[in-house]
């Protein structure tokens, strides 16, 4: 698991974040010319833990009704926005312009 | 070949389907039974509803926003991972896939739909 | 009508709102602008619900949780209540849930 400093290094990386259980920002690196701020990192954060929140109720629920077992538990969560994604996993996340996002090195780097 | 097509034929694509945005329809190709590629779409569609609110919220702070409107998602277990771009879903076995060639060929074909539609 | 929802202890706003989330009426202390975001939200809201009690009937295979009927969110100070097409905005010092609850069924169109 890489640090936020070594997140920043991944391909087209604007900012990497940590938050709380509760989706809180806690820690944060931002790149510089971007229009992020801490409050919106804090945002991105809470939709982080929301949507692995939910994909654990789902996972949950297709392994009980389907016997498929391979999605509990949930490592990890990308939103694709219509220029960025942001990748998460745990309590860490980053976000990505999508252009240069590499999906796969960013779950590598968050440890999943 | 349907971007549906062409996902299900890629190696360690497990399933593709395509489910229509009022959430009466669906259909999938691989190995998925209809009941389950119907309860698939039916939770790609909740997330994808949750995944706009989201982004909109994420737009009240931020003009422009890039996050908005939201093209797609995905979330990975430890042995399988799903995508969705759009009104399309994919279930990808992680060992046997590149989820960047996957997304990028999802993003490429689905990344711009036009949000009146979810 | 749906004004008189205001007349109950707390209640701060209340908003009729379309099938499409626009905004149809509203009245209280918001701004045209906030109405309207209320409006939208409690929409988006009511569907991804919607959604959710649909997954849980599938998970479950226990009925009775679909079609959901309304929603609360409770928050520290504020709460959100939310029952067919109409929102309202709720101050938690002075209302009580189960009245403005019951006052939205009465009121919904």
């Amino acid at each position: 698991m890489q640090s936020l400093d070594e997140l920043m290094k991944l391909p087209g990386a604007i900012a990497s974040f940590e938050f709380s259980d509760r989706g809180e920002l806690t820690e944060h690196r931002l790149a510089e010319g971007n229009a992020l701020t801490p409050d919106i990192l804090d945002l991105v954060s809470h939709v982080c833990i929301a949507n692995i929140s939910i994909a654990t109720m789902q996972a949950r629920g297709w392994e009980k009704v389907t016997g498929q077992a391979g999605f509990y538990p949930i490592e990890g969560f990308t939103l694709v926005g219509f220029d960025w994604s942001t990748v998460s996993s745990g309590n860490r996340g980053v976000i990505l312009r999508n252009e240069e996002a590499d999906y796969q090195a960013a779950y590598d780097a968050l440890g999943v | 070949m349907s971007i549906v097509a062409e996902l299900a034929a890629r190696p360690g694509v497990i399933a593709a389907g395509e489910y229509s945005y009022r959430g009466d329809r669906f259909q999938c190709k691989g190995e998925l039974s209809e009941e389950h590629a119907r309860m698939a779409s039916i939770m790609c569609r909740a997330t994808n509803l949750s995944a706009h609110m989201q982004t909109h919220f994420l737009a009240l702070g931020m003009d422009p926003c890039p996050f908005n409107p939201a093209s797609g998602w995905s979330v990975r277990g430890p042995h399988f991972t799903v995508c969705v771009m759009a009104n399309v879903f994919c279930f990808l076995d992680n060992t046997a896939t590149s989820l960047n060639e996957v997304m990028r060929l999802m993003h490429k074909h689905l990344g711009r739909e036009p949000e009146d539609l979810i | 009508m749906i004004r008189r929802l205001l007349a109950i202890d707390g209640v701060s706003a209340v908003c009729h709102f379309r099938d499409d989330g626009a905004l149809v009426e509203g009245h209280g202390v918001l701004e045209e602008q906030h109405m309207a975001g209320l409006a939208m939200f409690a929409h988006d809201y009511r569907r991804i619900l919607q959604s959710h009690a649909d997954q849980l009937s599938m998970f479950s295979q226990v009925r009775g949780w679909t079609p959901p009927k309304g929603w609360i969110v409770h928050g520290k100070d504020a709460t959100v209540c939310s029952l067919g097409n109409l929102v309202c905005l709720v101050d938690n010092r002075e209302a009580s849930l189960s009245e403005v609850m019951r006052e939205l069924a009465d009121t919904q169109y």
